[in-house]
């Protein structure tokens, strides 16, 4: 999975001498969080987010639209005083998993994508990311998430599947968390049926441990803060 | 011509991995093959190996690992720590053979006895980290030559250039923090390869930020993207860092015909990219430069790889 497949194309951008207040129209007009900003025929130079915009602007501004009178000074203010310059980039080439995993540690909404001479290709923000993970859980189309305590030895993935497959039941996806407890791990399949009873009777008569549903986590990884 | 070294020692055929494994004793036996078939030999320094005493090796590992390894072997367990690390009653002095045969090698290079040398060593060490053994790796090889070099004969900057076509984890995470070691890798993108690291926004953490790099190729991307990368990221860093010695972490396995991997190098780019290697060397480093095995898993097409690798560290 590649970013380019992944991210926004079609982005509206501003160039450093927009004035704040047009900028802040076009977030609203569109109802977007980012703009990127280009210069000379697309090179990035910056970003300005919907809380820079806010933070130039006096308190009670940001909601109003148009220029008003009372505008005053900051009618003066460009994109090009307020944005981050050099934000954090990603290249279309790069996977999903790369994205991912930086946008995790770099608390930022969404990333510019450029190509190598540094021309604006899209932008990948958060949302183009859950949309992403959203595709591979296969969680639009109707289903049930099964939790199961495995223990850590080799064939156990094999009897699950069998068992599931001989009720002839779909997988949308299928989860392994490694992070449970020690020589433990949890597999969650999503299952494309609503009628997993069975299917659940059986796995508990094979040996395994269904997992109640309020003690379900994907969050037992190592946190990094 | 240079005066290079090869290590060899038939007893690092002692390693015993098992039915259905991809890192066998017939793998030396094929590079050894392709460099008489060349008439190398003759003009080649042989290096026999001899067991490492176990401060150099701890110099990078855990001593509780090395103790657990040793008693893993001694208790003639098949695996450690992973399933992928299959082993046999000699795999323990194997590797400390393979590492104190590098640790000989480094010695007659800093000796001024051989100019620079290839070691045909098992098993491979770059994925192994300080206290894991991981992906066919006990001892990481790479990151205790690195640290004797500091240790024995006060090395300031060593560089580590992995082209194993899978990221060196162990080698990087070792020197990730330090400064006085420069490590790069160009492999297989991680998200479509082992182990899954050495992505390209990886660079160093702490003081050791900006002395990693990795240059990560998709598949089938092939001789003109390593050319583009070693360009772009290898030879400007070097430029940068001014390493006294080259480590090369030398796997053939990003060769096209190598089923480990997807990025389709050709046998004339392995040689392209030996000879940008030696030619760093030659710039920055007074021609020191060791090669270490690690993968390359294709029989049929390792002795003309191994020949050429060799032919190129002899040629002036």
């Amino acid at each position: 999975m590649f970013v380019s497949k992944s991210m926004t194309q079609k982005v509206i951008t501003v160039h450093p001498a927009t004035s704040v207040i047009e900028a802040r129209d076009l977030l609203k007009k569109h109802r977007i969080r980012h703009l990127p900003v280009v210069e000379n025929g697309g090179f990035l130079v910056g970003i300005i987010t919907d809380r820079d915009i806010r933070s130039a602007l006096p308190a009670t501004f940001y909601d109003k639209t148009g220029t008003h009178p009372e505008a005053g000074e900051s009618a003066a203010i460009k994109v090009g005083d307020v944005m981050t310059t050099n934000p954090h980039t990603v290249s279309p080439e790069d996977t999903i998993e790369d994205a991912l995993l930086q946008i995790q540690t770099m608390r930022v909404g969404a990333f510019p994508v450029v190509d190598r001479q540094g021309r604006l290709q899209g932008l990948l923000s958060v949302r183009d990311l859950l949309r992403a993970f959203i595709s591979v859980l296969g969680i639009e189309e109707p289903g049930t998430l099964l939790g199961i305590l495995v223990e850590e030895k080799l064939g156990q993935m094999k009897i699950i599947v069998d068992a599931i497959t001989e009720e002839n039941i779909s997988f949308g996806s299928i989860l392994v968390s490694r992070h449970w407890e020690s020589n433990m791990r949890a597999v969650f399949p999503y299952l494309l049926t609503n009628n997993v009873s069975r299917v659940k009777k059986k796995l508990a008569g094979l040996g395994f441990k269904i997992l109640d549903p309020m003690e379900w986590t994907m969050d037992r990884l190592p946190k990094h803060d | 011509m240079k005066r290079t070294g090869f290590l060899y020692d038939e007893r690092f055929r002692n390693h015993v991995t098992g039915p259905y494994h991809p890192e066998v004793p017939e793998r030396l036996t094929a590079i050894y093959q392709g460099i008489e078939q060349k008439g190398l030999l003759e003009h080649l320094t042989i290096i026999p190996a001899q067991p490492a005493a176990r401060m150099w090796i701890e110099l990078v590992h855990d001593k509780d690992y090395v103790d657990r390894f040793e008693a893993a072997c001694r208790d003639g367990q098949t695996t450690f720590d992973s399933p992928d690390n299959q082993m046999g009653p000699e795999t323990y002095q194997t590797a400390l053979l393979a590492v104190g045969g590098i640790l000989e090698t480094i010695d007659r290079i800093i000796a001024g006895e051989i100019d620079n040398a290839f070691c045909a060593v098992r098993p491979p060490g770059h994925h192994a980290e300080r206290s894991k053994a991981m992906g066919f790796c006990y001892f990481n090889n790479a990151a205790i030559a690195a640290a004797y070099l500091q240790t024995q004969w006060f090395l300031q900057r060593v560089a580590i250039i992995d082209i194993d076509v899978h990221h060196g984890n162990g080698t990087q995470h070792i020197f990730e923090e330090d400064a006085t070691v420069f490590y790069y890798s160009i492999h297989q993108h991680p998200s479509f390869a082992y182990p899954g690291t050495g992505r390209a926004f990886e660079g160093g953490e702490k003081r050791g930020a900006g002395y990693t790099c990795n240059s990560t190729v998709l598949p089938g991307q092939g001789d003109a993207f390593y050319k583009e990368a070693i360009a772009r990221d290898l030879v400007t860093a070097m430029q940068r860092f001014r390493p006294e010695f080259i480590i090369v972490s030398v796997g053939f396995d990003a060769h096209v015909d190598d089923d480990m991997s997807d990025v389709a190098l050709s046998t004339e780019g392995y040689s392209w990219l030996m000879e940008q290697l030696v030619e760093i060397s030659r710039r920055h480093a007074d021609g020191k430069l060791i090669s270490i095995l690690e993968g390359g898993y294709d029989l049929p097409r390792l002795p003309e790889l191994a020949g050429n690798h060799v032919q190129i560290l002899l040629n002036d």
